[in-house]
C-alpha cells in the first residue's frame, strides 16, 4: 500500500532524510527503530505532510497516488494515521466534537453519508473500550490536562475511531508505565487486520513484545541501514547499536 | 438573535432598574439595554443575572452591585452593541460573584470590584470578538481590601480585520490584606495582521503572604494544533475555526445558566463568520 523510493528530504535547508526505501503491504508490521537523530520522527512527519519539511528527492505511493502532491488532510482522509509523539492540546474543544468533525470529513471524502449522532456515540463507547479509555476523557477539551498515558490511549482510541489503512505511530511508547503500555500495545494489535498495516517508530523492543513486527528496519543518518526481522530488535536490546552503524560506516 | 431572546424570554425582567434580592432565586433574571442598574443581594441570598446591551448606548451604564455576607451572584453580561459600561461591585465576607463578560460588539466595560470582607470571593472570565473596525475593550480594577480574599480572572481577545482591542487589569491588594489569592490572565489572538491587541495586567501589592500571578498573550492560532486536527482529516479552515471555537468556548462554558451557554455559543459562532 505504501511503497517509498529514494526519499530524501531536510528542515531549513538541512538534510534529514537521505534515500529511504520502503514497502510495507496490507497485513504487514513494520518497526522503524534507530539512535536519536536518525530521522525517524522526521519519516514519520514528511509521510504525514508536514509542511515544515521539505522533500528534496525520490517518491512515495499510497495505494498508487502520489503521496507527496497530497494535502495533511488528504493523506489522512485516504486512509494514513500518524500516532504523535507529542499529541497536542486543544483548549476549548471536546474530544467528542473533534472526532465527530474528523470521522465525518473523512466519510465525506470516501463519499459515505455522515454517522448520526445516536451511531456515533455508540462508536466512540465501543472504541473507547479498546484502550480503556475513560468516557469522561471524551467528553474533556482534547488532551487537555491528560496524563502522559492518557494522552498515547487517546491517539490509539482516535486510532480506532478512524479505522486507518496505514497507521504510523511515532514513538507511542515513550513516556508509558508498564501498565499504559500494555493498554496502549493490546489496543493497537486488536486493532490490527489483513487488511491495514502498521508502522512502528520505537527506541524499545519492549513495545515490540506486543506488537510483534513482520519486518524490523533500523534507520542511521536518514538512510535505513539494515533490514530483519523480530530477531533483529531482540538482538539490538541487547547489543546497541553499534555492530551495525561500525559495519554501515566501513562500507 | 432569536435564539438568545427564548433563552431569555422565561427570565424575570427587572424593570425599574433597581433589584433587591432576600432569598435564594433560582430562576434568573435579566435586564435589557438598562440605563443604569443598581442590585442588591442580601445575606446568605442568591440569584443569577443577564444583562444584554442590544442598543448602542452614548452615555455609559452605571451598575451597582452589593453582595451582603455570604451573598452569591452568578451575571452574565452580553454586549450585542458598542456600549460603555462601569460596573461597581462591593462584596462583604464570605460573598461570591461569578461574572461572565461577552463582547459579540466593540464595547468598553470596565469592572470595579471591592473585596472588603474576609473570604470573599471574585471569579471573571471575559472574552471580546472584534472584527472590522471594531474596538472592545475590558478594564477590572480588582481591589483586596482585606485578607483572605480570592479573585480569579480570565479575559480573552480575538480581533480580526483591521478592529484593535484593550485589556487592563489592575489587581491591588492592601497593606493588611494578608493571605489573598489573585490570579489574573489574559490571552489574545490575532486573526489578522493589521488587527491590534493592547494588554495591560498589573499587579499592586503592599501585603508580603500573598499568591499573585499574572500573565498575557497576544498569538496567532497554534500551528501544532492546525497539524494536528488536519492529520485527523480536518480541513485548515476547519481547524482553524475549531481553534478559535474552542478558544471562546473556555469562557463561554462559564456563563452558569445551561440553555443560555448554548445560544451564546451559537452568537460566538455566528459572530466568527464574521471575523
Amino acid at each position: 500500500m505504501l511503497s517509498v523510493k529514494n526519499l530524501h528530504a531536510s528542515v531549513d535547508g538541512k538534510e534529514i532524510l537521505r534515500g529511504i526505501d520502503l514497502e510495507v503491504r496490507a497485513g504487514e508490521v513494520h518497526a522503524i527503530m534507530g539512535p536519536n537523530g536518525s530521522g525517524k520522527s522526521t519519516l514519520a512527519s514528511v509521510l504525514a505532510g508536514n509542511e515544515k519539511f521539505t522533500v528534496t528527492e525520490g517518491s512515495a505511493t499510497f495505494f498508487g497516488k502520489d503521496l507527496l502532491s497530497m494535502s495533511i488532510e488528504d493523506r489522512a482522509r485516504a486512509g494514513l494515521f500518524l500516532g504523535f509523539q507529542y499529541p497536542v492540546e486543544i483548549p476549548g474543544v471536546t474530544m467528542a466534537n473533534f472526532m465527530k468533525l474528523a470521522v465525518n470529513e473523512q466519510r465525506k471524502y470516501r463519499g459515505e453519508e455522515p454517522l448520526t449522532a445516536a451511531e456515533f456515540l455508540r462508536l466512540m463507547r465501543e472504541k473507547s473500550a479498546i484502550v480503556e479509555l475513560s468516557s469522561k476523557l471524551t467528553s474533556r477539551a482534547v488532551n487537555e490536562g491528560f496524563s502522559g498515558g492518557e494522552k498515547k490511549k487517546n491517539e490509539i482510541f482516535q486510532m480506532a475511531m478512524l479505522d486507518p489503512k496505514l497507521a504510523i505511530l511515532d514513538e507511542t511508547d515513550s513516556g508509558l508505565d508498564i501498565d499504559a503500555l500494555r493498554i496502549v500495545a493490546t489496543g493497537v494489535t486488536k486493532l490490527h487486520t489483513p487488511e491495514n498495516a502498521t508502522v512502528v517508530i520505537t527506541h524499545y523492543q519492549r513495545l515490540l513484545d506486543y506488537i510483534v513486527p513482520d519486518v524490523v528496519h533500523v534507520l542511521y543518518k536518514g538512510r535505513i541501514i539494515h533490514t530483519g526481522d523480530k530477531t533483529l530488535a531482540l538482538r539490538l536490546e541487547k547489543e546497541g547499536y553499534d555492530w551495525l552503524i561500525n559495519a554501515y560506516e566501513e562500507r | 438573535m432569536n435564539g438568545l431572546d427564548d433563552s431569555i424570554r422565561s427570565f424575570r425582567r427587572i424593570e425599574e432598574g433597581r433589584l433587591r434580592i432576600e432569598r435564594e432565586e433560582s430562576a434568573p433574571f435579566v435586564a435589557v439595554d438598562p440605563a443604569g442598574l443598581e442590585i442588591e443581594v442580601a445575606a446568605d441570598a442568591a440569584a443569577r443575572l443577564v444583562i444584554v446591551h442590544r442598543e448602542a448606548a452614548d452615555t455609559p451604564v452605571n451598575v451597582r452591585i452589593r453582595l451582603q455576607e455570604k451573598a452569591r451572584l452568578t451575571l452574565t453580561e452580553v454586549f450585542l452593541a458598542p456600549a460603555t459600561v462601569e460596573m461597581n461591585l462591593k462584596q462583604a465576607a464570605h460573598s461570591a460573584s461569578r461574572i461572565t463578560t461577552l463582547q459579540l460588539a466593540g464595547a468598553d466595560a470596565a469592572y470595579r470590584t471591592e473585596l472588603d470582607g474576609g473570604q470573599a470571593e471574585s471569579v471573571l472570565h471575559g472574552l471580546f470578538l472584534v472584527g472590522g473596525n471594531e474596538h472592545g475593550s475590558v478594564r477590572l480594577h480588582t481591589a483586596h481590601n482585606v485578607a483572605d480574599c480570592r479573585s480569579e480572572s480570565l479575559v480573552k481577545g480575538v480581533a480580526g480585520g483591521t478592529a484593535t482591542g484593550r485589556f487592563e487589569g489592575l489587581v491591588y491588594v492592601a497593606p493588611d490584606a494578608q493571605r489573598t489569592d489573585a490570579q489574573q490572565q489574559s490571552r489574545n489572538v490575532l486573526l489578522s495582521d493589521t488587527a491590534r491587541i493592547d494588554t495591560l495586567p498589573q499587579l499592586e501589592i503592599y501585603a508580603d503572604d500573598v499568591k499573585c500571578s499574572h500573565g498575557a498573550t497576544v498569538g496567532r492560532m497554534d500551528d501544532e494544533a492546525i497539524l494536528y486536527m488536519r492529520q485527523r482529516g480536518l480541513s485548515e479552515a476547519a481547524a482553524r475555526r475549531l481553534q478559535l471555537e474552542g478558544f471562546a468556548a473556555d469562557v463561554v462554558r462559564h456563563c452558569g445558566i445551561e440553555p443560555l451557554c448554548e445560544t451564546l455559543m451559537e452568537a460566538v459562532a455566528e459572530k466568527m463568520n464574521e471575523l
